[in-house]
């Protein structure tokens, strides 16, 4: 998979890695200290000017392995810069490059409603002072030649949630953070993390507590064709869960209950979206709370698996496992009773693995636990396929609109429309990430190099519906709604 | 008002869960759900003290027994 942070990828992964042993084995207390001048040996700094730089980051990204904040931090926030690892990248957005003939048309100059162009003696100059980064000279040149340098971080955050401090180092407000991750690897110098809840688990595992992981859909088909459903419990097993269940099953039970909620808005002539992204979700909180009244109060199909297995056994402890870092802040809402307790990332799944010497070997595709509208939720569209499967199954109206959403930008264009009272669609489902869950900021293959694994496994499953699939669950001992 | 409660695992084993659960509870029968936000928190390093439960910046101690005792005097006496 090609990323911003290709590097980084290793280094993260391997604290994560180093983090987990030590929680294993429980030497975590020394370690921690250890591990900067295990990872940095020196004398030559590797990445950055020194060594102890590269320590002090080692130090903070194991800060965040343990799910607290980067030191003289103290919020709430999942996503957290590490401002020691922030470069501080250039902050004048648009700069005119070589690529500049000074031409006689001079396109730029006059595009500009801002007075910002003038020539020097060889090209273009954009004064920073008068520029307002409208972008119209970057459109307007016929070479090129001016280039948009925005932070990646800041390109990529959907909610405009990322500034600079004086010193140019990246600052999340987190009154507009929906916690997405999108930035987390956007960023080629790997300054931008999320806090875990690995060593939570671990402890958990070790207490002796009945530790259920819960997989979600779009896991399936990211290890390669080989890599079942059941290989997937198999491993879960072996890291000292006492089970797995698939949150496609809870993608069947979120289907459901929408449908409901669906049909009857829809002769109430009512409007709604989907409320199972938790980046979505933390979307219409902090920024078009107006609309909220409109968001179904099913929840999340993680929390659905959840409330099914708490309702078996009160003492079980949840744990989602996905591509989602999002699903965090989900877990920490507990105005949701009976959520998940704990979410990992894939990456933080894997360090797990690494840690304990578990390997995912291939197994028969012999355990289905969802339909396929529920193994396909963490598709784009794949809400929609399920809740309008469901509605057929009901007998009731399929013939709805819905505008399907996904990507931050996307997103938030409908909810605007939703809030001015201009949305065309009957409902919206919304999905923050690229592609759905399958496009999660911890994917481990992107969409693209995943779908012929993932087209392949799903294609194995039965074609059982949806309401015939949660008949032999029991649906009767938990509610679907959030309060 | 927003009610801080540590989810980490020296405060779950500590009864976070079981505190989770009736103040949930407590919040539902009186109404509050307008009023009163519950979240959850990472571990802040302060497990001696657990389960650690935060109002405003002020950090409380709490345990499973004296949750309810918690609830009237701090949250509701102070709403």
């Amino acid at each position: 998979m090609v990323t911003n942070d290709a590097t980084i990828l290793r280094i993260k992964h391997e604290v994560l890695y180093e983090v987990a042993k030590m929680a294993y084995e429980g030497t975590l207390e020394q370690g921690r200290e250890e591990l900067p001048f295990k990872m940095i040996p020196g004398p030559q700094a590797q990445f950055r000017c020194c060594i102890y730089r590269e320590r002090e980051i080692i130090r903070e990204r194991i800060k965040l392995a343990e799910g607290k904040c980067p030191t003289g931090k103290n919020s709430k926030n999942v996503v957290q810069v590490i401002s020691a690892a922030c470069e501080g990248c250039p902050i004048a957005r648009y700069v005119v490059t070589d690529n500049c003939q000074k031409c006689m048309g001079k396109a730029c100059q006059n595009s500009c409603n801002f007075g910002a162009i003038s020539m020097n003696r060889d090209r273009a100059y954009i004064d920073p002072l008068k520029c307002k980064e409208c972008g119209k000279c970057s459109q307007a040149c016929p070479y090129n030649a001016i280039a948009d340098l925005t932070r990646p971080c800041k390109k990529v955050c959907p909610v405009d949630a990322i500034t600079m401090d004086e010193n140019g180092i990246c600052q999340i407000d987190e009154k507009k953070c929906i916690q997405c991750g999108a930035c987390v690897h956007s960023c080629p110098f790997g300054a931008i993390a999320s806090k875990s809840f690995m060593v939570d688990v671990i402890n958990m595992i070790k207490a002796g507590k009945k530790v259920v992981a819960m997989v979600a859909p779009a896991v399936e088909g990211q290890f390669g064709d080989k890599i079942t459903m059941s290989s997937i419990r198999t491993a879960c097993k072996e890291l000292g869960f006492a089970d797995m269940v698939e949150v496609g099953l809870g993608g069947d039970m979120t289907a459901a209950a929408e449908a409901a909620e669906w049909a009857e808005a829809y002769k109430e002539g009512k409007k709604m979206t989907t409320s199972c992204c938790p980046a979505f979700v933390n979307m219409i909180k902090l920024h078009f709370p107006q609309v909220l009244p409109n968001m179904s109060t099913t929840v999340s199909p993680m929390c659905g698996v959840s409330r099914m297995v708490k309702a078996q056994d009160p003492g079980a402890v949840t744990v989602f496992i996905g591509p989602c870092m999002a699903k965090k802040s989900e877990a920490m809402d507990l105005n949701i009773e009976g959520n998940a307790d704990y979410v990992l990332t894939l990456g933080e799944f894997r360090a797990l693995m690494r840690a304990k010497g578990v390997e995912l070997k291939p197994e028969a595709n012999d355990t289905q636990e969802a339909s396929i509208y529920g193994k396909r939720f963490g598709n784009g569209g794949g809400v929609t396929a399920a809740v309008v499967k469901c509605l057929e199954e009901m007998g009731e109206n399929t013939d709805i609109n819905v505008m399907k959403c996904s990507g931050g930008a996307e997103c938030k264009k409908a909810l605007l429309l939703l809030k001015l009272g201009k949305l065309p669609a009957d409902f919206i489902e919304g999905m923050v990430c690229q592609g759905g869950c399958v496009g999660g900021p911890s994917k481990h293959k992107t969409e693209l190099e995943a779908k012929k694994a993932r087209d392949l496994l799903i294609g194995q499953a039965d074609k059982r519906g949806v309401h015939e699939n949660l008949a032999n669950y029991p649906m009767d001992k938990f509610s679907m709604h959030r309060h | 008002m927003t009610v801080t409660i540590c989810i980490g695992s020296a405060c779950h084993l500590k009864g976070s869960r079981e505190i989770i659960k009736q103040l949930q509870e407590l919040v539902a029968a009186n109404h509050l759900e307008d009023k009163v936000d519950l979240n959850g928190a990472f571990c802040s390093g302060n497990c001696v003290n657990g389960v650690c439960v935060t109002i405003d910046g002020a950090l409380h101690s709490l345990s499973p027994e004296n949750t309810k005792e918690f609830f009237e005097t701090e949250i509701l006496g102070k709403l």
